[in-house]
């Protein structure tokens, strides 16, 4: 027997197991710990399944929208709030794995697996996402940006749980979308690139682009935002994105297709949020 | 530690306990001795391993066994139950030639019965996408989209 498995019934439960418990992993849809542990990667003693767990799983779309860290990706997709109001976000759980895998996988997972490649980390970037984390009985809040440090690496301290993504609703008037390149459809990404556009008659509000798979984690790519101007056809954006990547070459392609890709994804992004938003057109 | 599990297999409440560091895959081959589902990777991407769990098709390879309790399973034993008659999925991939050497075929077969219980009148398109995670070495994906295709016009029609 490699591992014992428990699965406690409430978030004080599973933090008291977490505490007490050596070399305890936390679990929800498995798909990537499960890999990983087939493979020899990890060897936990115990893991501690957070399915059971009916708060981690519901999705409020009254005000802010507050995603449960243990909402599937096919439910997160399936919410029509999400598909309405985030259609970036959707867009990238679309292309995320294949339905099997969306299935058992959740947003929350994706995020604390923490791949510089996981999909909805960039539109949840560019939508301003924060993050809930329960250590023990407190609350803290972080922003997305700084909970993602590093390759398979989060701002979470041993036995906290990740229990919400809180996005703001975006102000009306904002298009967005995503869009990746992979290999074949069920790989992940060797660029993606999520951005959101606010537009008045044609000059911009605001502009927000993120990118991954490019960087040791997803990451937002100010300097694109700074001189991204709608009457440049994006050009001057993407020559910026470039600038501000850091691509390594590894078995899906090299460094330098990465960046070559990350700039043509940038202005195809910034132009479909564009449209998206309803104040531009692409044929201008 | 073996954790005792209560779920649904097939229509049959099934009471077993299972080791904790086992998968569904291996609860359903090794423990009940149902080896229609396949084991191809292990890893989550061939789709050979594919069963429906509470009307969801998912990886049996990647789903923890002490999570199945309290859940309904089909698997593809579950489907032809009716005196050995095979059910309208199965017989439209005999018909259109959807299967070759077989391996993939019960995990294609599911994921084929949860996607038509959604989308009843798909396009091709939209059965290719719902085939992502199911490889196939032999069709060249043609047939087994037609076998879909056949299945959900004999469900409109049953003379088709
Ligand atoms: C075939 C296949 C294809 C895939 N394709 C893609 C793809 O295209 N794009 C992509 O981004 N990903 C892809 N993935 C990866 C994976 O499916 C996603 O990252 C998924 O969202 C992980 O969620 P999960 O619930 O299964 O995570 P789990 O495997 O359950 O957990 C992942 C990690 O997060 C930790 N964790 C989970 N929940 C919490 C929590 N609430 N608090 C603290 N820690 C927690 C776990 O301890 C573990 O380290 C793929 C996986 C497979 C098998
Ligand atoms: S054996 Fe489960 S997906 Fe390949
Ligand atoms: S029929 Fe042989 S793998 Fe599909």
């Amino acid at each position: 027997m490699r591992y014992s498995y428990h699965r406690p019934a409430s978030l004080d439960e599973a933090s008291d197991m977490a505490a007490a418990l050596p070399n305890a992993r936390f679990i929800q849809g498995g798909t990537d710990l499960m890999v990983r542990i087939g493979q020899g990667r990890e060897r936990p003693g115990h893991l501690i399944s957070l399915r059971r767990i009916g708060e981690l799983t519901t999705i409020d779309a009254n005000r802010e929208i507050r995603i449960g860290a243990g909402a599937t990706l096919s439910d997160t997709l399936a919410h029509p709030d999400i598909r309405r109001r985030l259609p970036a976000l959707a867009q990238s759980l679309a292309a995320l794995g294949s339905r099997q895998v969306r299935n058992m996988g959740t947003i929350g997972g994706n995020l604390c697996n923490a791949s510089p490649a996981a999909d909805t980390a960039p539109p949840l970037l560019v939508y301003d996402a924060r993050v809930e984390i329960r250590n023990g009985r407190a609350i803290r809040c972080l922003p997305l940006a700084e909970f993602l440090l590093g390759p398979g690496k989060t701002a979470l301290q041993a036995g906290e749980i990740l229990v919400a993504i809180v996005v703001p609703d975006p102000p009306e008037g904002t298009g967005s979308a995503f869009i990746r390149r992979g290999r074949v459809t069920m790989d992940l990404a060797i660029a993606s690139v999520a951005a959101s556009v606010r537009l008045n008659g044609g000059a911009s509000i605001a502009i927000r682009v993120a990118a991954g798979a490019v960087a040791p984690t997803p990451r937002r790519l100010t300097a694109a935002e700074a001189v991204a101007t709608p009457t440049d056809d994006w050009s001057r954006a993407a020559i910026a994105a470039r600038e501000q990547i850091e691509p390594i070459t590894d078995l899906r392609a090299s460094a330098e297709y990465r960046r070559h890709l990350t700039g043509i994804l940038v202005r195809r992004a910034l132009t479909m949020a564009a449209a998206a938003s309803g104040q531009w057109s692409i044929d201008r | 530690m073996r954790i005792p599990v209560r779920f649904e297999l097939n229509g049959h409440a099934v009471e077993v306990e299972v080791a904790p560091d086992r998968t569904l895959l291996d609860l359903l081959r090794d423990t009940m001795g149902e080896t229609g589902t396949k084991e191809g990777c292990r890893e989550g991407e061939c789709g050979a391993c594919t069963v429906v769990v509470d009307g969801r098709a998912v990886n049996s390879c990647l789903f923890p066994a002490p999570e199945i309790d309290g859940t309904r399973v089909l698997t593809i034993e579950g489907l032809s139950c009716d005196h050995g008659r095979l059910s309208r999925v199965q017989q439209a991939f005999l018909d259109a030639s959807g299967t070759q050497c077989g391996f993939c075929t019960p995990g294609m077969v599911m994921t084929a019965v949860a996607f038509l219980a959604e989308n009843p009148a798909p396009m091709d398109t939209e059965i290719r996408e719902a085939l992502t995670g199911n490889l196939c070495r032999c069709t060249g994906y043609v047939q087994i989209v037609e076998a879909i295709q056949l299945a959900a016009r004999r469900s409109r029609d049953p003379q088709a």
